[in-house]
């Protein structure tokens, strides 16, 4: 189409900071976002295990709770890695349902409403549109995982002994890493889900379908070949396996460390080449 | 206005809809979901193919060679023994003892050692040997049919029951019944249908037929395809002898199941798209119920649609190796239901589902600016 009217003029004048401008997205974001009842309810759901956890810790720290019940409990109720990468596990699965519930609203609209646009016409890139809605879901999502994982951390490092900092600091250090990749994993196919369907309903459906139908068709592929390969195509298997080298546990028999960070880099790369291939200021109607 | 002429008009509209569940773009992945067990169920009779005839052009070892690998023998003995593997695979790691901590100074003390692990495969014509060493000597030996047919089918039993029913028949009803309203609501077309001079009931009967027709043909031959993919590399005196005893009752149960989840899925997610703007939380709320079914109290079970699934199915699923012992521990599944039972008790359900949807649907506003 040709422009015959010249009128509009770019703005010259000042501008906000470069991280200013990237928080405008994520403020009004999740201000939107705790407006919803739904949300509210299940982010203080996603507190009741870690709460639970802590409840745990407190009992492990005062040994004459249970002085009297046996030697193999003291085993049981132990700080160790096995307790955060419980810990871990269960809050990786809120992780999801939150995703669910919150990314589809996050792209999809501005795609079905052609509202990209009118960001990209503002001194905002589009590495800095994505990390902008990725920020929204990582303060989402950090509220659930690593914030309460640190707590609880910090509660042991009270309660224990004093040298227990020093010989577990990993274990902190392991939670913090291991939430950031999940985190990064979960808001990359929220993000890219939102990006390829439009539709939020079905885009908070692909999220949900996403985690638990690979992690099925990864036990099928084994069951059915009796092989461990099939874990492959499981991101939260190989998030797990890198959580275990990351607490110190021993690796699940199945995927090595380098195989499961091959998983999760080549996933990031497909989800982001999604997200560079849907985003696009323009649109070409053939 | 007589019953008749209600079901012409739901018909009607259902075969207007069915082209669209059939085949519409948004189908394609229901296909995938459906007919991904049968894909791989091929790829693993033709890879049994491959590898046996891989296998025979190696040379075999004696049966009795075989049964004799006991554990503690060194891999020295077993190759005198044996001679050449059909497989050697080494490798060396490091494997950490159970963390211990230090009284007096509260660190960690961590104990490691090498490990040099090495794995030998033996074939006999009918069974495979899997030799796992651990600093050369013999730690475990694997021997196996890999044409083991009651094994195969209780593994058909186990990805139908832990895939197919839990989640492809789960998401595949999701995606198809959830966008027969609320997808024309997003679509904004559903007005189109609230003008046509029929009952808004007989509109959501109709629209429950398309979806219910296009999910239990597509699952219901999923499953069929898959059932005959595990019996497709298995010698003709076992399949035959199957199909002389409870195959035919096997096969047929299995596919009532498939399209009884269909029916129970279906109308669950049918009201859901009517009752709720989000269904997913529904739907998610509906995927945990279901995945913890087996822990939960008898009475509980009863209020799921999969235990009345499970309780057609004719071979209960394995369970699998790797779960944690406390939740072997907890897990007491209920005794299953007497088909006369589940199914009757499943098409109750649903015929209530449907009566709520019919409610919501007389009632439903359309006000797309929601949307």
């Amino acid at each position: 189409m040709a422009v015959y009217k010249r009128g509009y003029q770019r703005y010259q004048g000042p501008v906000t900071g470069h991280y200013t401008r990237l928080m405008a997205m994520p403020r009004y974001a999740w201000e939107r976002l705790f407006q919803q009842r739904l949300m509210i309810v299940l982010t203080a759901v996603s507190c009741l295990w870690p709460l639970l956890c802590a409840v745990f810790i407190y009992i492990s720290n005062h040994s004459e709770l249970w002085a009297g019940l046996g030697g193999g409990l003291k085993k049981m109720l132990a700080i160790d890695a096995a307790f955060f990468l419980v810990y871990m596990n269960v809050q990786s699965a809120f992780c999801i349902l939150l995703a669910a519930l919150a990314g589809p609203g996050l792209i999809a609209p501005d795609l079905s409403n052609n509202a990209l646009p009118l960001y990209f016409s503002r001194p905002l890139s589009r590495l800095d549109y994505v990390a902008a809605r990725m920020m929204t879901l990582i303060g989402m999502l950090s509220l659930v995982t690593w914030l309460p994982g640190l707590i609880l951390f910090g509660m042991q490092i009270g309660m224990a002994n004093s040298g227990w900092f020093a010989a577990h600091w990993h274990y902190g250090a392991g939670l913090i890493a291991g939430f950031f990749i999940w985190i990064l994993i979960v808001s990359m196919v929220a993000l890219a889900s939102s990006a390829y369907v439009k539709w939020r309903l079905i885009a908070g459906a692909l999220i949900l379908g996403f985690f638990f139908v690979l992690a099925g068709a990864a036990r099928m592929i084994n069951g059915i070949f009796r092989v461990e390969w099939g874990s492959v195509i499981n991101p939260a298997m190989a998030a797990y396996t890198v959580w275990c080298a990351l607490l110190g546990k021993e690796i699940p028999e199945g995927m090595d460390i380098s195989t499961s960070l091959l998983c999760l880099g080549g996933l990031i790369a497909a989800l982001g080449l999604i997200l560079e291939r849907k985003l696009r200021p323009v649109e070409v109607i053939s | 206005m007589t019953t008749r002429f209600r079901a012409r008009q739901a018909w009607t509209i259902a075969t207007l809809e069915m082209r669209r569940a059939f085949f519409s773009k948004r189908a394609f992945w229901v296909y995938l979901l459906a007919f991904f067990p049968a894909f791989i169920f091929i790829g693993h009779g033709v890879s049994l193919q491959w590898q046996i005839k891989r296998f025979n052009a190696r040379g075999k070892v004696a049966p009795a060679i075989i049964d004799s690998f006991k554990p503690g023998m060194t891999e020295r003995e077993i190759i005198a023994l044996a001679g050449n593997p059909q497989s050697d695979h080494e490798y060396t790691r490091r494997q950490r003892e159970d963390d211990d901590e230090d009284e007096s100074t509260g660190k960690r003390v961590i104990v490691e050692k090498t490990l040099h692990i090495r794995f030998l495969e033996y074939w006999d014509g009918n069974r495979r040997s899997y030799l796992r060493f651990e600093n050369g000597v013999l730690k475990s030996a694997r021997t196996r049919n890999p044409f083991d047919f009651q094994e195969d089918r209780s593994v058909y039993a186990g990805v139908f029951q832990l895939f197919y029913l839990r989640l492809a028949i789960f998401f595949g009803c999701l995606g198809i019944f959830m966008n027969l309203f609320r997808g024309e609501m997003l679509d904004k077309t559903l007005h189109f249908w609230f003008l046509a001079p029929a009952r808004r009931e007989v509109l959501l009967v109709g629209k429950y037929l398309a979806g219910l027709t296009a999910s239990s043909v597509i699952f219901t031959s999923g499953a069929l395809l898959s059932f005959f993919a595990v019996l497709w590399p298995h010698s003709g005196m076992e399949v035959q002898a199957f199909w002389q005893g409870p195959g035919v009752e096997h096969m047929l149960r299995y596919a009532l199941a498939a399209a009884l989840g269909c029916v129970g899925y279906g109308s669950v997610f049918l009201a859901a798209g009517l009752l709720l703007r989000n269904p997913i939380i529904p739907a998610a709320v509906l995927l945990v119920w279901e995945g913890i079914n087996g822990f939960l109290p008898d009475i509980l079970q009863k209020l799921s649609v999969l235990y009345y699934l499970q309780s057609l199915c004719p071979v209960p699923a394995p369970l699998e190796s790797d779960t944690p012992a406390l939740l072997k521990l907890i897990l007491a599944p209920a005794a299953p239901a007497s088909p006369w039972l589940a199914v009757p008790g499943l098409l109750v359900v649903t015929v209530l589902v449907l009566w709520a949807a019919a409610q919501a649907v007389k009632r439903l506003e359309i006000n797309y600016s929601t949307e």
